[in-house]
């Protein structure tokens, strides 16, 4: 009962949250162009924190993801410089993710240091190897393929408003493919309950012959992934690489998981949930933005919500155990 | 259409606007370098300028975050302003841009750079400043003697002032470019600099061998200075220019030594010509200049304290 209150208060902030913005943008919030807008300017952060929710499903973190974003970009980029195609340039750079994420798995798993350190360490290694390789420099221009910049400019038209296209982004379409992968392999797998599994009791995981080290190595490959995609699409929304463009994405990745945990059972982390607050601190940025609220007092209230959503999921969950 | 239903068309444009401009035009100004000196003060002389003009002018920081731009941009289009500003290399915010360009909605650069969906790029004119530097050397040095050259021709904005300068010393037959550097500026440029000229000092022993020294910017000048002083031939006269009047430049010019001279950008009156252009744009003018200069000034020891 009182779980359900829980996930029905976190479900009822952000619909009041659409809703305030519905009332106060009425022209423009609630348009197909405007939401398909949000889910486009979002679908870097979907694939990271949709990523990012298979590592937290075990109670781990992954804090490099954002500078294997900015990494990747510049791999790609630097790529193309050698004169390498777009697909071979692409998978180099998604090669580079994969890489890095095993590293990540192993230094956790393996070498049995804490995520948090081992991933900050990673995070500067990763955030030094894309200064070195670009030289610190932003790559743009005749260096990026035409159609590598106009790939997150299209996507296929699904209607005409007001004499001007409507298109359903190409980058709304790769994070909906990555979302729908997670979520398969965390809902839908035994691989996936036995990484829940591993986050509910490790040690009685371990005692249940749940292979707990190599399933740890391996959830690690998936932020390293995601981030590699996150930093292409990135590049591409950009049309350029420099060396840090990505790292804003790790810390926003990490509160969208929590904003998702405040909407699920037992508070743990859903990629549906994850999704519900990534599309939160989207349409936050959006509507703010509409309302003209200065830059800075949006960066204030997106904190201030987050914290508000979570601490009040954290009291609700305080209750219960209480009472149980 | 012919011309007359034509300035017809544009008058009744331009009539529409002036009572649109009774409810106050909005425009957008959209940085994510904001925390820059420079942009600040860009963005002082607009928002000035522009609430002169009874504009609602709303500014935008993305902190850094080049996407993010994109995205504010996406915002403000939907939102409807009347006009957008950007404060960033619009290469990298084309998927912005096309969407304010299919809305109709005009955007001025303002120190961004030129783009098909920018109406007007405003800047500093990178050829006029190494022409003031340029011929500040020639005349000081009474148009002979060794000259020494750092440029940096990867990088556009600087490659068209090492053009020029170039070109202006080429039209003195008694000057000679005794060589022509290009600094590594992987650590600011300075102690590149600074180990280039020291090398060329001691290849130039003799007093008098090197008259001057132009620098596209301000590091190498600055690198040059200290290469000089470090060698003890502060004496010998040797003039070094440079470019953009950093607060290390001013103190140096300042204080009277061997750097005599760089150029300042005005970057307020960059900030209000970018309002100005945007003013131009809001009342149905078609822009044929899409690059607008504002005038920059020469610092020497007589104004570099102000």
């Amino acid at each position: 009962m009182r779980a359900g209150l829980r996930r029905f208060g976190g479900l009822a902030g952000m619909v009041a949250i659409v809703l305030f913005f519905a009332v106060s943008l009425p022209d423009t919030f609630l348009t197909a162009r405007n939401l398909l807008n949000v889910t486009q300017q979002v679908s870097m952060l979907a694939v990271v924190a949709a990523t990012m929710t298979v590592v937290m499903v075990m109670g781990d973190f992954d804090l490099s993801v954002g500078s294997m974003a900015s990494l990747a970009g510049v791999v790609a980029a630097m790529l193309f410089v050698a004169g390498w195609s777009i697909p071979a340039a692409l998978a180099g750079a998604l090669a580079v993710g994969l890489l890095g994420g095993l590293f990540n798995g192993v230094m956790v798993s393996l070498v049995g240091i804490l995520p948090f350190v081992a991933t900050l360490a990673t995070l500067t290694v990763f955030s030094g190897a894309a200064f070195l390789i670009s030289d610190g420099r932003t790559i743009f221009g005749r260096d990026i393929p035409e159609a590598f910049g106009a790939f997150a400019r299209g996507g296929p038209q699904v209607a005409t408003v007001d004499d001007r296209a409507l298109l359903l982004p190409n980058l709304t379409l790769v994070a909906l493919a990555v979302i729908l992968v997670v979520w398969v392999v965390l809902e839908q797998t035994t691989y996936g309950r036995r990484l829940y599994a591993i986050g509910g009791n490790r040690e009685a995981a371990v005692l249940a012959g749940v292979p707990v080290r190599a399933l740890r190595l391996s959830a690690f490959a998936f932020t390293g992934v995601g981030a590699a995609v996150a930093g292409l699409m990135y590049a591409s929304r950009v049309a350029s690489a420099n060396p840090t463009q990505g790292d804003g994405l790790m810390l926003t990745a990490i509160a969208a998981v929590f904003l998702g945990m405040t909407l699920t059972r037992d508070g743990q982390p859903r990629v549906l949930a994850t999704m519900a607050g990534v599309l939160t601190l989207g349409v936050l940025d959006n509507g703010l933005t509409q309302m003209r609220v200065d830059s800075y007092l949006r960066e204030v209230l997106v904190g201030a919500i987050i914290l508000a959503a979570v601490g009040l999921s954290a009291m609700g969950r305080r209750g219960l155990r209480g009472r149980g | 259409m012919t011309m007359g239903t034509r300035i017809a068309a544009a008058g009744a444009v331009a009539l529409g606007m002036g009572t649109a401009g009774a409810l106050a035009q909005e425009v957008a100004v959209i940085t994510p370098y904001l925390a820059q000196p420079g942009t600040q003060f860009y963005v002082d002389g607009f928002t000035a300028e522009g609430e002169e003009r009874g504009w609602t002018v709303n500014v935008i920081d993305t902190a850094g975050d080049v996407g993010a731009v994109i995205s504010r941009i996406e915002d403000v289009v939907t939102q409807g302003v009347d006009a957008i500003v950007i404060n960033v290399d619009p290469a990298q915010v084309g998927a912005g841009l096309a969407t304010a360009a299919d809305a109709g909605i005009p955007v001025v650069g303002m120190d961004a750079g030129s783009h098909p969906d920018v109406a007007a790029n405003v800047t500093s004119n990178g050829y006029a400043m190494a022409a003031e530097t340029a011929v500040y050397v020639a005349n000081r040095i009474d148009g002979e003697g060794a000259v020494v050259m750092f440029t940096f021709d990867p990088f556009p904005p600087v490659q068209v002032r090492g053009v020029i300068a170039d070109a202006v010393f080429a039209n003195f037959p008694d000057i000679e470019v005794i060589d022509r550097i290009t600094p590594d500026v992987s650590d600011g440029g300075i102690a590149d600099s600074r180990a280039q000229m020291e090398a060329l000092l001691a290849a130039n022993p003799e007093p008098g061998s090197i008259s001057a020294v132009w620098a596209a910017w301000d590091q190498p000048a600055l690198g040059a200075l200290q290469a000089i002083e470090a060698a003890g031939r502060e004496g010998e006269g040797i003039v070094i220019t440079g470019i953009d009047a950093n607060p290390q430049a001013r103190d140096a010019i300042a204080a009277g030594g061997n750097f005599e001279a760089s150029v300042a950008q005005d970057f307020e009156g960059i900030g209000a010509t970018t309002a100005e252009t945007v003013a131009r744009l809001l009342a149905g003018e078609e822009l044929r200049q899409r690059v607008i200069y504002v005038p920059t000034e020469l610092v020497t020891a007589a104004n570099a304290a102000e």
